[in-house]
This record gives C-alpha cells, structure tokens and sequence, in this order.
C-alpha cells in the first residue's frame, strides 16, 4: 500500500488554526445573540468583525444550540420574506456569562506561557 | 430578472429538498423552510456583491460549499451513538472474517467436486455462513444500548488480573480430586482388564495391549506422579514460583512427547475398535497442550518493551 505524503507545514497550519478557530464558534455565536439576529444577518455581524463562519457551519449550529436550550427563536416579518430570529435564552445567558469567564481565563494563562516561552528566547539570544 | 432566477431557485429548492429529506420527519419542514430562505438571502447577497443577477454557476458554487446533503443533514441532527465503536472496528471486522473463513472452509472443500454441487453449497452453506457477522451485529448493538443505558457501568475501567503467580486454592483443590479420581478409574480400568477371567465384552472391549502395559504404560504412571506433585505444591505454596512454571512447561512438553509415543509407538488396546480411535483423540490432545504451551508464552512475554530508538541506560 502507496504510503501518504506528510502534510506540509502549511497544511498542518491550517488544519490547527481550523481546530482552534472551531473551539471558539459557539462562544463567538453566543456574543452576537444578546440580540435578536437572523442566520444570514448573524454570518454578516460576524464576518464584519473578523470572525468569518460558513454557512454550512453556522446555520445547522444554531439548531443545535436551539436544541440545546441555550437559544429561543422565533418566525418575524419584517421588512423582506419570513426570518427565523435567535436569542440567546435565559440558560444560555447564564452559561454564556460561565464561557466568557472561561474563556477569559484560558487567554490570560495562554498568553502568560506564550510570554514565557518569548522571554526565555529573548534572555537565550542575547 | 424573474426568468433568470428561475434555474437558481429551482437548484436550491433541488438542494432544500435533499437535505430534507435526510432528517428526522418531525425537523423536516422547519429546517428546510429555514434553510431555503437562508440560502436565498446567501445568494443575494452573493449576487450584490458581485454586482450581477444570480446564474445556475453562483447557485452551485454556493450550495457546493455549504456541503453534501448528507453531511448538512448530520450537521441539523448529529448521529447517535455507534453501534461499533471506532476502537473495535479492526476486532469486529477480524471476528466476522474469521467466522465466515472458518465455517467456508470447513465446508467448502466437499462442495468442490462439481459446479452444481459448488451451486448448493453456495445457496446453503456459502451464504449461511453471514449468519455470524449479524450475530456479531446484533450482539453489537445490544452492547452499544447497554453502554448508552448505563455509561457509568461500562465506562470505569477495572484491573483484569492484578497477581497472574497466584493461584485460586479451593479450584486447584478440585483439581487435584479429579486427577486423583480420573488416576483411579484408569488405573482400576488397567487392572480389572488384566485381572479378570471374565469373556465379558465390556472386558475384550477395555484388555490393553501387553506391549502397551510392558513399556508406555509406566511412564504414563511416572507422568501422573510428576504432574500430582506440581499441584500439591502449587496448593501448598498458594501460588506459581518460576521453577514450579518451569517444571510445568517442561511437564507439558513431556506430556506432548508421552502422548505421541503411546498414539503412534504401538497398540494401546487389544481391541481394533478400542484402538482405533485412540491415534486421532491423542493426537487432538497434543494440539491442544500445544496451543496451551503457546498461550502460555505468549502471557509470560515482556508487555512493555521501550522503542529501538530509547538510548540504553547508563551504569545498570
């Protein structure tokens, strides 16, 4: 059996900031639904600050975390066709707030072994 | 603009359609009436921005990306529990090959003489063999409903066997009873036969070959012996030292060599119907000290070995 080529680094690259940026979706998805927001408007809101998801990503992942409790939705006319809006729900306020502190937490100890490790480099340089 | 919206609004209800249909009925119509206005508004607000009407082209593009019908389905309603789980895949798949390949194998061979007795073999046998990889299934499934009824049961792990050298008394006690008991029948067996003047048949049926009693006969006694000390030691002792596993191995060994002696070193009985069978069923026996012999090095290896690339240690 042909054995696989390695990934290039450049594939590797990709794939873990892939794994990483996927870890934060429902954390980014839940920030921008303190407001009542549309799929499409969500994406949009999103994008607009950086933090681009796929369609095909979010749109399932909102009924999920329907599913789950954490968001209410509900059918709305507004100015165009039917839009199904979501916001986060009382349980997903609650755990929302518990995912900031979290996440909060993990970049301040990340960041401290990130600084860490370019400090040892630095005293090793000079 | 209409006309020209037509196609991609046609792809998409295609598209809407086929995901829908992938979901469990009670999800169908909400998602896709969600979905469809969804990619809709996507691909406005693609056509916007590349500053042209929608064409089949842009519709594909779109709902090439947002994925495979059956991965967007997985996406809404995520699979539920496996029935083999990843980790047993390669057992399972062994476990059915094997199963299949035994039960072909033992009858195959009779079915070979012709193509129409190959047909029947292959309507009967070739095929009812699958059998065991539904069993396999079946027995799969059962354990997947099991660990999802209660994971807490099956999912804390539990030492297998913490001390292999102990051995378990009250067993090997029964042991002992029954070699001691299976040594008396036989040897009563020997000596009724020898003994007896009766023309009984059960006598004629069970007279042993003098050359037998003359040579093998005695060894087979010497044997007994030997393996009746090994287990009164190992009840004494309340477990296996490595000269009493030694002393076992070469027990065995020996028992494979007596064994092929007494089948294929002469008559054992004076009756040909007694006789006869007793090559076939010793030799059975032989394999399977064999394979114990086997199973047993296979157990007393090194599990743990360190890889070829971990440098010796230094001084010991």
């Amino acid at each position: 059996m042909a054995k696989l080529p390695p990934d290039t680094s450049e594939d590797v690259g990709a794939k873990l900031e892939q794994e990483l940026r996927r870890g934060i979706i429902v954390l980014a998805t839940l920030s921008q639904l303190r407001e009542p927001q549309y799929g499409y408007s969500l994406r949009q809101a999103l994008a607009a600050r950086g933090m681009p998801i796929e369609e095909g990503t979010l749109y399932p992942l909102l009924r999920r975390l329907e599913g789950q409790g954490l968001l209410a939705s509900e059918w709305r006319i507004e100015d165009g066709p039917p839009r199904r809006y979501y916001k986060l729900s009382p349980h997903g306020e609650t755990l929302f707030a518990s995912l900031t502190q979290s996440w909060r937490g993990l970049v301040g100890i990340v960041d401290g072994l990130i600084d860490d490790e370019h400090t040892i480099r630095k005293r090793a340089s000079t | 603009m209409t006309g020209q919206f037509a196609k991609p609004e046609a792809l998409i209800e295609s598209y809407v359609a086929d995901v829908m249909k992938r979901l469990p009925t009670r999800q169908r119509n909400d998602v896709g009436f969600e979905l469809r206005a969804l990619l809709k508004e996507e691909l406005r607000g693609r056509s916007a921005d590349a500053g042209r009407l929608p064409d089949d082209e842009m519709t594909l593009q779109l709902l090439r990306g947002f994925g495979h019908p059956d991965e967007v389905a997985a996406r809404y309603h995520p699979p539920g529990a496996p029935i083999i789980p990843a980790n047993g895949t390669r057992a399972f798949a062994w476990a059915s090959f094997i199963g299949v390949g035994l039960q072909w194998a033992g009858t195959l061979p009779a079915a070979m003489a012709d193509l129409s007795a190959f047909g029947r073999w292959w309507t009967t046998y070739g095929l009812g063999a699958l059998w065991w990889p539904g069993f396999l299934v079946t027995v799969t499934m059962i354990a997947a409903f099991v660990r999802q009824r209660w994971p807490a049961a099956s999912d804390v792990w539990k030492p297998k066997l913490v001390d292999r050298d102990q051995i378990n008394r009250p067993l090997y006690a029964l042991g002992l009873a029954a070699a001691l008991a299976g040594i008396g029948v036989w040897i009563a067996l020997a000596w009724w036969a020898v003994t007896t003047t009766s023309d009984a048949p059960l006598a004629q049926v069970f007279a042993f070959d003098p050359g037998f009693l003359a040579t093998r006969a005695p060894v087979v006694l010497l044997y007994w012996m030997a393996s009746l000390v090994l287990l009164i030691v190992l009840i004494l002792e309340g477990r296996w030292r490595d000269l009493t596993r030694m002393f076992d191995m070469g027990l065995k060994i020996a028992c494979c060599m007596l064994l092929a002696w007494i089948a294929f070193g002469g008559r054992v009985f004076v009756a040909e119907a007694t006789n006869a069978p007793v090559a076939g069923i010793l030799s059975l026996l032989i394999i399977g000290l064999l394979a114990d012999v086997a199973w047993t090095l296979w157990q007393r290896r090194e599990r743990i070995r360190p890889p070829q690339d971990v440098p010796a240690q230094q001084g010991g």
